[in-house]
């Protein structure tokens, strides 16, 4: 079980001695039940720091959040920052590493390990009390989730409740980490890797295109999936445009002829290009956080899509984004063993 | 819309498919299950399927009137030629929508004055003019971020309606707000009965009592207006924002948000083909306030959320006596990192 006492004893000391500028975090949202990422900038604040398994987003997104924020007021505080890391996480800051996003002394990474456990999936979790509301979700044991309701608190065994990409989870213990807490379980039994996206590709061609055009219906357009994704830090995105240089002899012609490559109308055809353009941009960078499919106000499974490539990057190029920071990206690679002759 | 005469009829739960099958002559939506724990207004198939008891939508009912891509008008130009335009102002089917909780047909008052009173928006208008909200009264608050009692509405508010019904035993207890209200309810003829004196007494109760549940507070409404302004450079913005990831679910999903950008699609170049369309477009966007020159002055996430929370409680109350917002907590429910208007306001919003 993890020792959350521990872990906010780690942050306050790191932000007592002033060895980091601040240290990435959960802290109790006013929202609901699932945690808010939160910054701790002094030791006082850590006293607010929590972790437990409605600690879902993948924090990594905010230490890209963080350098474009420290570009924006000019920051000269070299120290680095901390960050709270589930396994997910670990690889999320991995490839974020491996891309030379920052250097690796520019974080330190307080590692948690996620044992045999993982975070709520709380559409399931709904499903499961039934017309309940859960107000407070914590570890109860290595197996389980204290859930508290209006009728008290209740044992769930977690992995009825767990999110999917916990369930197919490779790495639940982070292998990139300055200090790590909890149990190292490698074994956890679960599911298969891949196991949803497999089950889904049985469908036939026409199904699954039917399956979709209507999830692509649906689509808002919100593109809280790119924004969530810590992947998602291109400055200037195909969706919209805010790098466009605009000199001054720039003319109004050239403003006007500016390539749209994704209109804003949200009709299938744009909203389709728009999830496969990140898709395959995300092809051997994803780490299954999943969280882009957990943020759709819609329900739309983009996790399927983007576990569909993570499986073709696995299966044909034994490749695991996330897995060594030294490794090269997968798209900056070759090897003799390449499967395909055309480019041995 | 007209007001008049207050009437109130009886339905029986079982004779709302009947009450549907007599008005032909609109097309229904009512809100269907798309996904789970995802309801949204839907076209009116089997209407014994219909159900009024759901949570509230994710998707709010100003697509009927504000829908997120509008197309202005179609251009066409033969090189060398005048370009031709063709108007193509919105004339839908007269349709009626059932459901519609008191927050969201509060949030349609709201669109009313933004395309009418401040604009006259004939695309908006034209639609609005076709469509016909039946609200449904909450028992209970259907979510725990409910608040529209703290921002001056009610559970069964008719603010913006035609039609209010209210769940009573096995019956709904079905209010005419409005003329074309009242039309439609009688359509419905002999499946009504004249609401009695203890019919009437017991909808009173039930609208009491569903006021009475405690709903997400704020304190001093009449003061946040002010509180906001004077925060204006408070610090605070920045560090409630830390957590925003900066995607579009707050501003597309709220009922009252009406900002669009406006587009040229072409899809053909020779002759010059296409349409001028506005989309819904967000404050939280990073090319909201983008100028040409490159300038961009709401670059941060706090000055966004600034932005949403001010035009929610400051700047729409100092201009049309209201504030904005109607509390019907979609913002704070489906926050991807549990960022809580409520709180903001609390923490920068009161005395």
């Amino acid at each position: 079980m993890i020792d959350v006492a521990a872990i906010k004893a780690h942050a306050k000391a790191l932000l007592e001695k002033g060895t980091v500028r601040a240290v990435i975090g959960y802290r109790n949202s006013t929202a609901g039940l699932l945690a808010e990422p939160f910054v701790f900038t002094g030791p006082e604040s850590v006293d607010d720091l929590i972790y437990g398994p409605s600690c879902v987003q993948n924090l990594a997104l905010y230490l890209v959040n963080d350098k474009k924020e420290r570009a924006h007021h000019k920051s000269d505080d070299a120290r680095p920052v901390a960050v709270v890391a589930k396994g997910c996480d670990a690889r999320a800051i991995t490839v974020l590493l491996q891309e030379k996003h920052f250097l690796r002394e520019a974080i330190h990474v307080i590692g948690v390990s996620c044992e045999g456990t993982g975070v709520v999936d709380t559409k399931k979790l709904a499903r499961k009390l039934g017309g309940k509301h859960a107000v407070e979700i914590d570890f109860d044991g290595g197996e389980a989730f204290a859930v508290t309701t209006a009728d008290g608190v209740q044992s769930l065994p977690a992995a009825e409740i767990m999110a999917e990409r916990c369930l197919e989870c490779r790495g639940a213990h982070p292998q990139l980490a300055d200090i790590a807490f909890g149990e190292a379980k490698t074994d956890r039994a679960l599911h298969t890797p891949f196991q949803a996206v497999k089950h889904k590709m049985k469908e036939e061609q026409d199904n699954r295109w039917s399956f979709w055009a209507r999830q692509f219906d649906r689509c808002l357009r919100c593109y809280a999936c790119r924004s969530v994704c810590p992947m998602c830090y291109c400055e200037e995105c195909v969706v919209d445009s805010i790098q466009f240089a605009v000199l001054p002899d720039t003319t109004a012609e050239e403003k006007a002829n500016r390539i749209k490559w994704i209109e804003r109308s949200p009709n299938r055809s744009e909203s389709a290009m728009y999830h496969m353009v990140r898709a395959i941009h995300l092809a051997g960078r994803c780490i299954d956080c999943a969280e882009c499919e957990r943020v759709c106000p819609v329900n739309i499974p983009l996790r399927l899509l983007n576990t569909r490539l993570e499986m073709e990057a696995f299966e044909t190029f034994d490749y695991n984004p996330g897995s060594d920071m030294n490794a090269p990206t997968l798209t900056s690679s070759f090897k003799d063993t390449d499967p395909n002759s055309f480019i041995r | 819309m007209t007001k008049t005469m207050a009437m109130e009829k009886m339905l029986n739960k079982a004779d709302l498919a009947a009450w549907m099958g007599k008005l032909e002559t609109h097309q229904l939506f009512a809100p269907m299950l798309e996904d789970e724990g995802v309801w949204n207004y839907a076209p009116v198939v089997k209407a014994a399927d219909v159900a009024l008891d759901q949570p509230n939508t994710v998707r709010p009912p100003k697509d009927f009137v504000f829908p997120q891509r509008e197309t202005l008008y179609r251009f066409e130009q033969v090189r060398g030629e005048a370009p031709v335009l063709t108007e193509t102002l919105p004339d839908p089917q007269p349709s009626v929508v059932f459901g519609v909780r008191p927050c969201d047909s509060r949030g349609l008052v709201r669109q009313d004055i933004v395309f009418t009173k401040e604009f006259d928006d004939p695309y908006f208008q034209g639609r609005r003019a076709k469509t016909i909200f039946v609200g449904q009264a909450c028992k209970v608050p259907p979510s725990p971020n409910c608040f529209c009692n703290s921002v001056g509405g009610s559970p069964s508010s008719e603010d913006g309606l035609d039609l209010l019904m209210t769940e009573l035993d096995g019956k709904y207890h079905v209010k005419a707000v409005t003329q074309r209200g009242a039309d439609l309810l009688a359509k419905g003829g002999a499946l009504f009965k004249e609401a009695s004196a203890s019919d009437k007494a017991a909808v009173a109760k039930a609208h009491e009592s569903a006021k009475a549940h405690p709903q997400r507070p704020i304190k001093e409404l009449g003061k946040v207006a002010g509180a906001l302004k004077q925060n204006f450079d408070s610090k605070a913005w920045d560090e409630m924002a830390k957590a925003c990831i900066g995607c579009g679910i707050c501003t597309f999903l709220c009922p009252t948000c009406h900002c669009f950008d406006i587009n040229d699609e072409v899809t053909c170049s020779s002759p010059c083909k296409g349409e001028r369309v506005r989309t819904w477009d967000t404050c939280q966007f990073p090319d909201f306030t983008m100028h040409t020159s490159g300038h961009n002055p709401r670059e941060t996430l706090g000055s966004r959320l600034r932005q949403r929370v001010c035009h929610k409680f400051q700047y729409f109350t100092e201009n049309h006596d209201m504030p904005q917002c109607t509390g019907c907590g979609r913002c704070i429910s489906l926050c991807p990192v549990g960022i809580d208007i409520v709180s903001v306001v609390e923490r920068l919003g009161q005395p």
